[in-house]
């Protein structure tokens, strides 16, 4: 699952991108307007954390030009203005969720997986598929009831395929979700990760759950 | 205190006293001397009746007198008696009226000689008035004109029981009828005075009203009267200073709070953080290290507030003596000269060496501190630092100047306000917090100066004006 971080505070900044790279986010960070509405314009992010008081061009100009322009990735306001007025202002603009500083960084967390379970349409913080069982909050993985040990990338990958189950999902649409911009494109790392995970979740003489479709990605569950 | 109600019924009730006594004491004079006038009148002339009628016989040296008691009742006795004694000029009785019986009435003599009036109480014990009057009575035989007539003294009383009965009367009905007089008015001033202050109680009741939850009330205008209007209206003023500063106060607090929530989440952030995981040592030093970082900026942001807290409360003790300005401007740029030369900016300190001023050496000093260091930042890379003096009608101007302005003419209204910066971005290092150049103006005023800030293109300039004593 992928974030656009785009905050200014400096030991802020780098905090939250820590911690939610160790959540399994893949996190693109910017602490100036321009480049963060380019960076929410360019890639197909799962949810936009978006301060509102910013450098060149302040957050809601950043949400009022993404939604003029159809864009509706989940943006979440992460500001210190408190009043109603600024928490109406800033919803009333386009924004899926209101947080304000300070916060606690578990909490930050809870809203961005309700955002995620919104946009993929997930009631429950749980996914099925099969006997294959994903807590997404404690970022776990059974199959049969056994715990099946994931890397962060692994998961990250199963996640996203879990998310959208049943769909034929692009190499491209992984790329796009599970890595981070400034990461090194690599023409078959995301196989190399497929085969890696399907390692581990598929199970002798149970049918497969995780399959490629020729020409096109992969899909998993039926 | 006495209330205002209590002040004008005292002076209404105490004038209106004051004018009934005058008043009473003039319309008793004026009755008083008119019947005393009438008696006197009359006692004149039953004195010029009972002399007419006294003859003196030449021959025999004797007195006729030819009053007829009938005539005049009164000097036979009874209840309104009058009385009179005839004396030669040697006081040797002559003649009195038979109300007096042995008694006899005071002899006194006329003051000028001919007449003369007299108050004074019976032996009787009744109160009478008495007229003495000198005269020399007719010669009954005027054949021997040659003998000279007797002076004699007539003393004519009439009783004044009845008349001083009067006068008290009057007395009375005044008394009576000044203090019924007084009791209405009483009465009638304590309902002018209430319905005259109703206003200000009205007025009373409208501030009492108002509370720092709604200090956009004002004090309403109509149906006051012109004499409160004035005060309803400094009212008025006072509620909208009042207001403008409670507002500035609510503004200012509510900035302090913005601009601690952010490194406060920066802090909770990196905690929370570190928290999440059990980490090694390295990376446990690294959050601490950064927290450290955050506190200290908002110390720093603290210890301005504080600043500019003890320079409004007036704490700042000022100290000034005679200061030369250029190598001050140096020395404060010391600190900023290794920042600006990475950015190769080139300052120039064009103040003549030799120019003095006499102020505060720390308050002018951290001054330059910060305009410098606003320079020093926002002048863009290659771009030059200007600091300029010169002496003005009053006092002194120092200018700095820098290029690389991004403000526009109508941003530099604000640029003193507290927690204004004109690039959000400017808060991103944690080092600004748009107070710097609040304290500035703070500080140029204490000093008895003026500050203000100025863009032309590329060029923004600061001018502040100290006098020179």
């Amino acid at each position: 699952m992928r974030i656009l971080l785009v905050e200014d505070y400096l030991p802020l900044q780098k905090s939250l991108a820590k911690g939610l790279r160790e959540a399994d986010f893949a996190v693109d960070v910017t602490g100036d307007g321009q480049e963060g509405l380019w960076y929410a314009m360019s890639n197909d992010y799962d949810v936009i954390i978006l301060d509102i008081m910013l450098p060149k061009l302040d957050g809601l100009g950043i949400l009022k030009q993404l939604r003029a322009k159809n864009k509706n990735t989940h943006v979440l306001i992460l500001t210190a203005k408190d009043t109603v007025e600024d928490r109406i202002k800033g919803l009333d603009t386009g924004a899926d969720d209101y947080l304000v500083k300070p916060f606690a960084f578990a909490e930050l967390l809870a809203r961005i997986q309700a955002l995620m379970r919104r946009k993929y349409e997930h009631k429950s913080p749980e996914i099925k598929i099969g006997d294959l069982r994903i807590d997404t909050v404690a970022k776990r993985v059974w199959r049969d009831s056994e715990e099946i040990i994931l890397t962060s990338r692994e998961y990250m990958l199963l996640e996203y395929l879990a998310r959208r189950e049943g769909e034929v999902v692009s190499r491209m649409d992984i790329w796009d979700h599970i890595y981070e911009f400034k990461s090194e494109a690599s023409s078959n790392v995301v196989d190399v990760y497929v085969g890696y995970l399907r390692k581990k979740i598929e199970k002798k003489g149970k049918p497969a759950i995780l399959q490629t479709v020729r020409g096109q990605g992969y899909i998993l569950g039926t | 205190m006495w209330s205002l109600k209590s002040r004008l019924m005292y002076g209404m009730i105490s004038g209106m006293t004051a004018l009934l006594i005058g008043f009473n004491l003039i319309v008793y004079h004026i009755i008083s001397h008119e019947l005393f006038s009438q008696f006197d009148a009359s006692l004149k002339s039953a004195a010029n009746l009972i002399s007419a009628s006294v003859e003196q016989d030449d021959k025999e040296n004797k007195f006729d007198f030819e009053f007829n008691i009938e005539r005049m009742p009164e000097f036979a006795g009874g209840k309104k008696s009058a009385y009179y004694e005839l004396w030669s000029s040697d006081g040797v009785p002559i003649r009195k009226s038979p109300s007096l019986g042995n008694d006899d009435i005071v002899r006194f003599a006329s003051a000028d000689k001919t007449r003369s009036f007299k108050s004074f109480v019976m032996k009787n014990g009744r109160p009478v008035r008495a007229i003495a009057i000198s005269f020399q009575p007719h010669i009954e035989n005027d054949s021997n004109a040659a003998d000279m007539p007797h002076s004699l003294v007539l003393v004519v009383a009439r009783d004044t029981g009845e008349l001083l009965e009067q006068l008290r009367f009057l007395k009375y009905l005044l008394s009576i009828a000044s203090a019924g007089i007084l009791g209405l008015a009483y009465a009638v001033a304590g309902i002018v005075v209430r319905r005259g202050l109703a206003p200000l109680g009205t007025v009373a009741e409208q501030i009492d009203s108002i509370s720092e939850d709604n200090l956009k009330s004002r004090i309403a205008g109509e149906d006051l009267p012109d004499e409160i209007v004035p005060i309803q209206r400094k009212l008025n003023n006072l509620l909208e200073r009042l207001q403008a500063s409670f507002e500035r106060e609510r503004i200012f607090n509510a900035n302090v709070a913005h601009e601690l929530r952010t490194p406060l989440a920066g802090m909770r952030s990196i905690i929370d953080v570190a928290l999440t995981r059990y980490r090694d040592s390295e990376e446990y030093r690294c959050a601490l290290s950064e927290s450290l970082s955050v506190v200290n900026n908002m110390e720093e942001m603290v210890s301005r507030l504080l600043m500019l807290a003890r320079n409004e409360s007036g704490q700042t003790a000022l100290t000034k003596e005679q200061i030369k300005l250029a190598p001050m401007v140096d020395k404060c740029w010391e600190a900023f000269a290794g920042k600006a030369a990475e950015a190769e900016i080139v300052f120039a300190n064009r103040i003549d060496a030799n120019l003095v001023c006499k102020s505060d050496a720390a308050g002018l000093s951290m001054i330059f501190s910060n305009l410098l260091n606003n320079a020093a930042e926002y002048t863009n890379r290659g771009g030059r630092i200007e600091a300029a003096a010169q002496k003005t009608e009053h006092g002194i101007e120092i200018i700095f100047e820098n290029t690389g302005n991004q403000l526009t003419q109508q941003q530099t209204q604000m640029v003193f306000d507290c927690f204004w910066q004109g690039d959000a971005s400017r808060s991103s290092t944690g080092v600004h917090f748009g107070l710097g150049l609040s304290l500035v103006r703070q500080m140029v005023e204490l000093l008895g100066g003026k500050i203000r800030a100025e863009v032309s293109n590329d060029l923004f300039s600061i001018h502040i004006y100290l006098p020179l004593i």
